[in-house]
């Protein structure tokens, strides 16, 4: 025990005491009797809060609060401070300065007339009393009353370093079965330490639990699965079933990749987002399974049946969103997350030039190049989309060097002839403009010139440019400055791109998973499969929504507006913000857009929650393919499922009924 | 009252105590003091010997730190054997020196002496230490609990007699030691014990208490720990059928086993542990309370044996929206009732059973009854007017424990307002109040027979009531700090009660006196069990759990500290093989008792020789629960666990 945290004597300061003492109006307090009266007071002041801890202990409590004071003052046949109730712990504040370190307890000056014209306060719920099992035959059983069998923490140091778990004595702990009979005895008697081998096999109710979840999670109905994510997001004690729920999802979007259907992939990111969400689990060691899972639906070439109705765009946006979510939870110096999927990106983003540059890739650099040349824009958009999410640092160093680049295909796609890949250019354009405006906004002094501009960034340079003073006026709210774009016309250095499924797969596909391999040792899944070849139309797509949340009142305004355009309709449910977007802005009615009619493709932001469900019946039969229902029970099926009822009280004759167990969900 | 004249007064002090009027006058006049400080001559008894044997050392506050480290050097430097034992003695020695200090005005020593030796006390000491270091100032000791407790009585050191010859030897050779001698005579107790030098784990398991360790003679009486003969069941209309059903069921449970063994032992002298029926006057039984027993027998037929093997279930009641306000919790012995102590005054009775909570009728009513009716029991309840939850008000203070009567007409409750009120479950309103507490009464039990209960206070006293008395019957005195928790034994015989001064010490209702004074808590005790068989007794403290052998006030087994927080339920299963503790660390956790029990035995059949538990081969199992302490525990008459414990947030 070292000194320093061995206090003997904290006292008041004699400071202390003379600002007290001009507080109350004595100007000039002696140096003695300052000293004499701290003494005194930090001894009487000790001695109180000593008293208080009995009534605190006795109160069966562990946190000293106010009340405590006012009985220990009472045993003194002191009166008690009157005025100072305080429900809860008083929240100190610190603050510091001029080397001087001060605590105090804010008080906020309270007009009287306000509380009297305030509506009465809510009467406080009353005390009620609630019974479940905390444990049954000396199992616990996981239901949400309890707390999760291995906490979060637990699982945390188990994934870090494995050989704790066999180190640590039998779990004495509620989790898991108990120890007893054979198993018992035989632990008893032998001394020598055996490595415990872990269970895999999930109980029954796991098992239906199981294939609830992920029938539900896929399934068509928007209500349960609503319910399916929630219980994903919120139940404790899903560790178990944890590495099965990975593979579900890791197995599902490989083979929807495949079938492109966007709606599966939208609905298996949804259930990562569930578990990421979940606070009682840690993902770190299914982490193998989820990032191939997520990188597939962010950079993968075709998502959907026909890339140029289907809006993909908002499911990369998503998986984007998640992968960061994953790099902020999971980073750390030795997994080195975040480095590894800046690196997957950055390698999708790889200009020629660049490539040339790095040295050490070896012998297959001249077909890395040529195949980097070939890179979709659908995967560019979700390589940016992807390093955008990691903050403007990284959109710093991994996407400005390689705007020109990046311009020269956007310029190339948008004189092409394939509606899609204008549509993918036009995209890519307009998210490399809103990523990189207000990061380039950082980087450089204010006088906008277009042409320095297009002098650094290439084809981008002058819609960035405009982009760029926007961003800088945006606070004034003025417009661009008038400042119109030169249209360039530097020739695109590759002829048009040809559309997405004219390209050579398997080069294209081996490319994508080297760049994975570094990550794991798995493929990301690339769309292989040629799409039905819609004709592409010259202009662009009927409007088409996501609508990444729940939300209501703009839906039915929407609805009015565009009635024809139900199958491209897609709901989703999430708790990001609500993102409605809407190409070839003629006739939307949105409450905050400023629709003009030449205004380039643009993005609505609504915010609302509520349940679609007088959307969803329409456009999920629309959008739900038969494959989706084999899928599951193919996955289901995985699991054996031998119904065996249980008894739950092997003792009937001696334990009365369980009590009721009803909703306890204000418990969770 | 001038600095030099301290001795002087001291002397004169003295040869008045002693009546020695002459050299009293030559010594006035010599010193020339004046008449006015007659009257000062208050000076405390203790203060007076060491000012009167120290004097002379008092003016150099520097030999203190070299006589303590000499005392130090020799402890350390003696053999093993009696190495543990002598370090026991550092602590007071060390106590006695800072007082001293401070006594002289030797403030800036004392806090040196402090800073310099209190880290290297034992740990268990620290939080008295924290205590006694705000006293910085010698008109800060009057008013200091603590040093107050020091300075007026002796700590008891047990030294094996080769040790205490080693130390005798030790003070004679050292010429500087004259302080040590001093406080070694004034302010400790040798205890001289035959017999080897104790351990490091012996002594540690016995040390603690706030005046050190008990003295062998004071646990000699002989403690009548068993069970009382069951009076009546042969009386008993109803269960008759029941207990020839229940003989012939092989796994018979051990309770009947019990009572069985003394209707056989109607030769009084045959079971020499328990007491004459009528040590302790028991109320006679009445016709609903024999009803009750009938039914408790036949549940009682119903229990499922527990074991390590077949562990209890346990169904917990969640109090929501209590947050920190519901403080005490006490379920009915027949499990269908809970009632509930706030911080705001008042009580709540729940149902736990789909029968509800009826009140009598009105007086008016009541006439009318038929009272020859057989069923007059239920006429005179209310038909309508039924709740599943029911509040009673009347105290002025945070109610800090409830219990329910052995035949669950009354209701008793605790208060910080140092009452303790009687309340009706039948009229649902207050029947008496008692006044007897000066301060808060942390505790409240009632007598396993009912009509007695017994109070615990702040007051440091412990009061024996009867209900139809107004004032207590016993008070029990001899804690030197707060009585924090109380228990009544099994056959109404005993108290056990655990308190601040870290000591459980066990009362005879009938004498009044302290039969048995048990250290070993490092820490205040919050709450007592007694087993079902009536010998030992499992008391909890901060973490730490203790069963002791009331036959002999030694520890039995010191239970591995794993709980991290007070623990403030304990409960032992109906038939007495699984041993319930819950926290404040929202954990349950179960004990193995019938191994504790044995390895007890074993041991004490072995040499008397306690150790302490490094493994944890003792916990069977433990239940954490959501975010809510535990503040109850009970086992139902057929070995179900029910634990309370208030839901408090998610913070």
């Amino acid at each position: 025990m070292g000194d320093s945290d061995f206090a003997y004597g904290s006292s008041l300061s004699v400071d202390s005491m003379k600002t007290i003492a001009e507080s109350i109006g004595i100007a000039s307090l002696g140096d003695d009797a300052a000293k004499e009266l701290a003494d005194d007071v930090t001894f009487r002041l000790k001695v109180i809060v000593q008293d208080s801890m009995k009534f605190m202990h006795h109160s069966k409590r562990q946190k000293l609060s106010i009340t405590d004071i006012d009985n220990a003052l009472k045993i003194k046949n002191i009166e008690c401070q009157y005025g100072f109730i305080q429900p809860d712990s008083l929240p100190f504040r610190f603050a510091s300065g001029g080397g001087r370190e001060l605590h105090f307890v804010e008080e906020k000056e309270v007009d009287l007339s306000d509380i009297l014209s305030a509506p009465p306060p809510k009467i406080p719920l009353d005390v009620s009393v609630r019974a479940h099992w905390l444990s049954v035959d000396g199992v616990q059983p996981t239901v949400p009353e309890n707390p999760p069998p291995l906490s979060k923490e637990a699982q945390k140091s188990e994934s870090v370093d494995p050989i704790s778990k066999l180190s640590k004595p039998t779990n004495k702990d509620a989790a898991g079965k108990p120890m007893c009979g054979k198993a018992a005895r035989l632990k008893a008697s032998e001394s020598v330490h055996v490595k415990q081998l872990a269970t895999h096999e999930l109980s029954v109710e796991q098992q239906l639990y199981y294939k609830e979840i992920t029938e539900a999670c896929v399934g068509s109905d928007e209500g349960r699965r609503a319910e399916a994510l929630q219980s994903l997001a919120c139940d404790p004690g899903l560790h178990e079933m944890l590495p099965r729920m990975c593979t579900f999802i890791s197995e599902g979007v490989k083979v929807n990749v495949v079938q492109n259907n966007l709606a599966l992939l939208i609905y298996l990111m949804r259930m990562v987002k569930a578990l990421l969400d979940n606070q009682s689990l840690y993902l770190e060691k299914y982490l193998h399974e989820l990032i191939p899972s997520v990188s597939t639906c962010i950079v993968s070439r075709q998502l959907c049946l026909r890339p140029e109705m289907d809006n993909h765009w908002a499911l990369r946006d998503f998986a984007a969103r998640l992968m960061a979510q994953i790099c902020k939870a999971f980073n750390t110096s030795t997994n080195n997350l975040q480095t590894r999927v800046t690196r997957l990106f950055a390698r999708a983003l790889q200009c020629p030039s660049q490539t040339n540059n790095e040295t050490g890739v070896g012998p297959s650099m001249v077909t890395t190049m040529k195949e980097s040349e070939k890179t979709p824009l659908a995967s560019l958009y979700g390589a940016v989309q992807g390093l955008a999410e990691l903050g403007p640092e990284v959109i710093k160093v991994f996407i400005l060097p390689r705007v020109r680049w990046l311009g020269e295909r956007v310029e190339g796609a948008l004189s092409g002839l394939g509606g899609a890949d204008r549509l993918a250019a036009s995209n890519l354009k307009h998210q490399l403009l809103k990523v990189l405006a207000p990061v380039v906004r950082q980087l450089r002094q204010p006088p906008d010139l277009a042409d320095e501009y297009k002098r650094d960034y290439g084809y981008l340079g002058p819609s960035l440019q405009q982009a760029v003073s926007k961003v800088r006026s945006s606070p004034a709210g003025g417009g661009g400055g008038g400042a119109v774009a030169v249209v360039t016309c530097t020739p695109p250095l590759v002829p048009a791109a040809p559309s997405p499924s004219h390209h050579a797969h398997t080069s294209h596909l081996s490319h994508t998973a080297k760049t994975v391999e570094t990550m794991a040792t798995r493929n990301v899944v690339i769309s292989a499969s040629p799409a039905p070849q819609s004709p592409a139309p010259s202009t662009p797509p009927p409007q088409k929504f996501v609508i990444v949340s729940q939300q209501k009142p703009p839906q039915i305004n929407l609805q009015q507006t565009q009635p024809a355009s139900g199958p491209g309709h897609i709901v989703v449910h999430s708790s990001q913000p609500t993102i409605v977007r809407s190409q070839n802005v003629q006739s939307v009615v949105v409450t905050s857009g400023p629709a003009g009619g030449a205004a380039p493709p643009q993005k609505v932001v609504v915010v609302g929650v509520q349940q679609p469900h007088h959307l969803a019946p329409a456009t999920q039969a629309s959008i739900l393919p038969a494959a989706s229902v084999g899928l599951t029970a193919a996955h289901v099926s995985q699991a054996p499922v031998s119904v065996v009822a249980k008894p739950v009280f092997a003792r009937g004759g001696a334990a009365p009924p369980p009590p009721e167990l009803d909703d306890l969900s204000h418990l969770a | 009252m001038g600095e030099k004249n301290t001795p002087l007064l001291a002397v004169l002090q003295l040869l008045r105590k002693y009546n020695l009027k002459g050299t009293e006058d030559i010594l006035r006049k010599e010193a020339s003091l004046g008449d006015v400080e007659f009257e000062n001559l208050d000076l405390p008894e203790v203060e007076l010997a060491s000012i009167l044997t120290s004097h002379h050392t008092e003016s150099d506050p520097y030999s203190y730190e070299f006589a303590y480290d000499n005392l130090k050097k020799f402890v350390e430097n003696s053999l093993d054997i009696y190495k543990h034992e002598l370090s026991t003695l550092l602590y007071p020695v060390f106590v006695h020196m800072y007082l001293a200090l401070i006594l002289y005005d030797h403030n800036e020593h004392a806090n040196n002496f402090l800073e310099k030796f209190g880290p290297e006390q034992e740990d268990y000491y620290q939080e008295d230490l924290k205590r006694l270091s705000i006293v910085k100032h010698k008109d800060q000791i009057k008013g200091n609990e603590l040093a107050e407790i020091y300075s007026t009585n002796k700590f008891v050191v047990q030294l094996s007699r080769d040790a205490s010859s080693q130390l005798k030897r030790f003070l004679q050779e050292q010429k500087s030691s004259t302080v040590i001698i001093n406080i070694i005579n004034n302010h400790i107790q040798v205890d001289v014990h035959d017999g080897p030098g104790r351990t490091q784990a012996q002594v540690r398991s016995t040390t603690g208490g706030l005046l050190g360790e008990a003295t062998r003679n004071e646990n000699r009486t002989k403690v009548y720990y068993g069970l009382l003969k069951e009076p009546d069941i042969q009386v008993l209309p109803a269960p008759v059928e029941d207990e020839e059903e229940v003989e012939e069921t092989p796994d018979k449970p051990k309770k009947k086993k019990a009572k069985k063994e003394h209707i056989f032992m109607k030769k009084p002298k045959s079971d020499p542990n328990a007491p004459p029926n009528d040590r302790i006057p028991l109320p006679e039984l009445k016709e609903t309370d024999k009803i009750e027993k009938g039914k408790a027998l036949r549940e009682a037929s119903k229990r499922i044996q527990l074991g390590p093997e077949s562990l209890p279930s346990i169904c917990f009641y969640t109090l929501l929206n209590s947050g920190h306000t519901a403080i005490c919790t006490d379920i009915c012995d027949d499990s269908t009732l809970l009632a509930v102590g706030f911080s705001n005054s008042t009580i709540k009775v729940w149902t736990l059973t789909p029968v509800k909570l009826r009140g009598m009728k009105s007086a008016e009513k009541l006439i009318d009854i038929d009272r020859e009716a057989g069923d007059v029991l239920v006429r005179m309840m209310e038909e309508r007017d039924r709740d599943t939850c029911r509040t009673l008000f009347g105290h002025s203070g945070p109610v800090y424990k409830v219990a329910f009567d052995p035949f669950k007409t009354m209701l008793l409750s605790a208060s910080e307002d140092s009452t303790v009120r009687l309340w009706s479950l039948q009229c649902w309103t207050c029947l008496v109040v008692y006044r007897g507490h000066v301060w808060p009464v942390w505790d409240v039990r009632w007598s396993p027979h009912g009509h007695y209960f017994v109070t615990a206070g702040h007051d440091r006293t412990t009061r024996l009531w009867a209900t139809d008395h107004h004032q207590p019957l016993r008070m029990f005195s001899g804690h030197l700090s707060d009585v924090d928790c109380v228990q009544f034994h099994p056959n109404s015989n005993y108290v056990a009660t655990g308190s601040s001064d870290r000591t459980v010490r066990l009362w005879d209702c009938l004498t009044g006196t302290q039969v048995r004074i048990m250290t070993g808590h490092k820490s205040t005790i919050f709450t007592l069990a007694f087993s079902i068989c009536g010998r030992w007794l499992a008391s909890g403290g901060n973490g730490e759990l203790i069963v002791w052998d009331i036959s002999t006030g030694s520890p039995a087994a010191l239970l591995p500290p794993m709980h991290t927080a007070p623990i403030h339920a304990l409960a032992f299963s109906r038939d007495g093989t699984i041993l319930a503790s819950g926290s404040l660390d929202c954990s349950i956790k179960l004990w193995d008792f019938n191994a504790i029990s044995e390895e007890a035995n074993g041991e004490e059949a072995g040499g008397a020789t306690t150790t302490v538990q490094k493994e944890d081969k003792f916990l069977l199992r433990s239940f954490a629960t959501k975010n809510s302490p535990i503040k109850g525990l009970h086992f139902t008459r057929r070995n179900l666990l029910l634990a309370v414990g208030s839901y408090e947030g998610s913070s």
